[in-house]
């Protein structure tokens, strides 16, 4: 007997009774937007988390062993940085300064910790949307740019900037003047950042040693193997700094977001909480299915129907919820994914291999389901139909 | 040929140890081929259970039970699926599925037979069927807008569109009025002598004797006569 048929029957019998079809279908589609929701959550927050180290330029990387995320760096002697050029394939070192600095408001005057980021603007080994055309300015003493993608609790920078022009804002105590906007975004660790030159770091973090960097990016000359240099700069430099390549850079500070916080966790659990309810939704259906058409199933065990094909009906149907349930639900997931982004600035979108892995999870769901239903099969007895 | 049905000392007791209670006792009967043999006797006589082994849906306990070839002591499940497939039910109530229609319920029994055909040959056979039990322009009506009486002729139809080798009905006719339920019985009758085919069929109800080649009476679990 082939496949389709109790198939069929299944999506006969959800059709016949629409009401329980339609709340079957948006316990469904709630599942899967919900799960969505959290998984998009977490990748954009990783993602976010990411966003620096994954906007810095550069094949190897030296970062200080005990440094477990960029927002809070060990740093290292800058003179390791210097050190790489003994090898012929490096062919630019660039020492990368990172702190904290207290920023005011230049609308309101309150104060928030902003992420102060200095780096040789010229030697092109960091470079964020936006920066290459403000290098020039940013040469000139106590200039910064501003990441227009900070959290808005920093003031309307990038309108006043359109409106007015460079201003001037206080950062540390000091007046610096922004000069213009590159686009990095906010993340766990840091609420919003602000680029300059080395020379301008200096100026507003004052209380920190001048001969020490928190992180250096390498260029390799065109052709040259990065694993091998990966390699011969491990021998070549002392133990107080790594020597890692980009993935690794990225991979290390998202590692630390997984691991070192409940994050992963939390959003793990959301998507769960949402697929036993989805679950239990559909469970339910499917047993109020069953349970109402009892005697209907009885008598067509009584007309020969094995037990096999009335587990394919209720599997059918779990299938055709699963389905039905998940193409509007991905469809309101690409929606919402839009309109939050747009609210939290936090790069939300749908992804192809995330989309598989709701649908196996949505159709797992509703498998479980029916075969938690299909017991309630067994009450069919084809003798009590006489 | 051996008879369509076959019963030989057969014994059934509900419960057990001390809840045991015997329902059949040392049970004797066959149905001739295209023979039409009407089941009577008390309540509680044992005649429902006594269908339901005839019919492969309840295990045998006790005696040799052949129905249609096949001998169900100690038949697996298996083999009482299969033979299920060549009998026709047809209950007290007709237990139609709401959401097919007539014709739809009516093919469904085609579909355990693979080698019936496609869909449009079910969808035929089903029709023409529908239309010996006098329902041609119902074929495509939900079972809720039927009348009883039209609605126990679909499961009649449903019954007889696989050309099974027997029928068994158990009061086909309780839920009917007394017109439907005599056209109902007088209907199987003639589709049934049309193809030979034997019925067995239990019933409470005087008013259908008529049709019967044979009436049997049981009673306390045994036949009497
Ligand atoms: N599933 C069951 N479990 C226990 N006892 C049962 C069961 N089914 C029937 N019985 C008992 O078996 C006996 C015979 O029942 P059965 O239904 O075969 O009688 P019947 O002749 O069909 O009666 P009726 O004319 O009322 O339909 C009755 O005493 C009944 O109470
Ligand atoms: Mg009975």
């Amino acid at each position: 007997m082939s496949m389709w048929l109790p198939f069929r029957l299944a999506w006969r019998q959800l059709r016949a009774e629409r009401a329980r079809l339609f709340s079957a279908i948006a316990g469904v589609m709630f599942a899967c937007v919900l799960v969505f929701m959290q998984l998009g959550f977490r990748s954009a927050l990783f993602d976010s988390a990411t966003a620096l180290p994954q906007a810095l330029h550069g094949e190897l990387f030296l970062v200080h062993p005990l440094t477990t995320a960029l927002f809070r760096p060990e740093s290292f002697p800058r003179v390791r940085a210097y050190q790489t050029l003994a090898l012929p394939d490096v062919s630019v070192a660039v020492p990368i300064y990172m702190a904290q600095g207290i920023w005011r408001n230049p609308v309101d005057g309150s104060h928030r910790a902003i992420q102060l980021i200095g780096f040789d603007t010229e030697a092109g080994a960091v470079s964020f949307p936006g920066l290459p055309p403000l290098i020039s300015a940013l040469k000139r003493p106590d200039t910064i740019a501003f990441d227009w993608k900070s959290r808005p609790e920093f003031g309307p920078v990038a309108a006043l900037l359109a409106e007015r022009g460079p201003f001037k804002v206080q950062i540390a105590n000091r007046e610096v003047e922004i000069v213009g906007t590159v686009a990095l975004g906010a993340s766990f660790g840091a609420d919003g950042n602000a680029v300059m030159s080395e020379t301008n770091f200096r100026r507003l973090v004052t209380e920190r040693k001048a001969g020490n960097a928190d992180l250096v990016a390498l260029r390799l000359r065109p052709g040259a193997d990065a694993a091998a240099v990966q390699q011969q700069l491990t021998a070549l430099l002392p133990r107080d700094v790594r020597v890692v390549t980009h993935d690794e850079l990225v991979a290390w500070e998202r590692n630390y977001w997984e691991t070192a916080t409940p994050i992963g966790f939390i959003f793990a659990f959301g998507s769960l909480m949402g697929l036993v309810v989805g679950m239990v939704i559909v469970y339910q259906i499917l047993f109020a299915d069953i349970a109402s058409h009892l005697a209907e199933y009885a008598t067509l065990k009584a007309m020969g129907f094995s037990g096999g094909y009335l587990r394919l009906v209720v599997m059918g149907a779990a299938g055709i919820l699963a389905g039905l349930g998940f193409v509007p639900g991905v469809l309101a997931s690409i929606g919402l994914y839009d309109v939050v982004a747009k609210a939290t600035l936090l790069p939300l979108r749908m992804d192809p291999n995330r989309g598989v892995l709701v649908a196996g999870l949505i159709f797992a769901m509703c498998a479980i389901a029916g075969l938690l239903a299909m017991r309630k099969l067994r009450d069919a007895d084809p003798a009590d139909m006489f | 040929m051996p008879h369509p049905v076959a019963l030989a000392g057969v014994g059934f007791s509900f419960g057990d140890g001390a809840l045991r209670r015997p329902v059949l006792r040392d049970l004797n009967l066959t149905v001739a081929a295209g023979e039409i043999v009407l089941l009577t006797g008390p309540s509680g006589s044992g005649k429902t259970t006594l269908l339901t082994l005839i019919g492969a849906l309840r295990a045998m306990q006790e005696g040799r039970c052949q129905v249609l070839g096949q001998e169900l002591h100690g038949a697996p499940e298996s083999a009482r699926v299969a033979l299920r497939r060549r009998i026709g039910f047809i209950f007290q109530n007709h237990n139609l599925l709401a959401f097919l229609t007539a014709r739809q319920n009516v093919a469904m029994s085609l579909e355990l037979h693979p080698d019936f055909g496609d869909e449009s040959k079910r969808m035929a056979a089903a029709g023409k069927v529908l239309e010996q039990v006098g329902l041609a322009d119902f074929a495509e009506v939900v079972p809720a807008k039927l009348s009883g009486g039209q609605r126990q002729r679909v499961a009649v139809a449903r019954a007889l569109v696989a050309s099974p080798g027997l029928i068994l009905a158990d009061e086909p006719t309780a839920a009917l009025d007394r017109q439907s339920g005599h056209d109902v019985v007088h209907l199987m009758r003639d589709l049934a002598k049309k193809s030979g085919m034997p019925i067995l069929l239990v019933t409470h109800d005087p008013r259908i004797l008529d049709v019967a080649d044979r009436i049997v009476s049981m009673e306390d679990g045994r036949i009497v006569g």
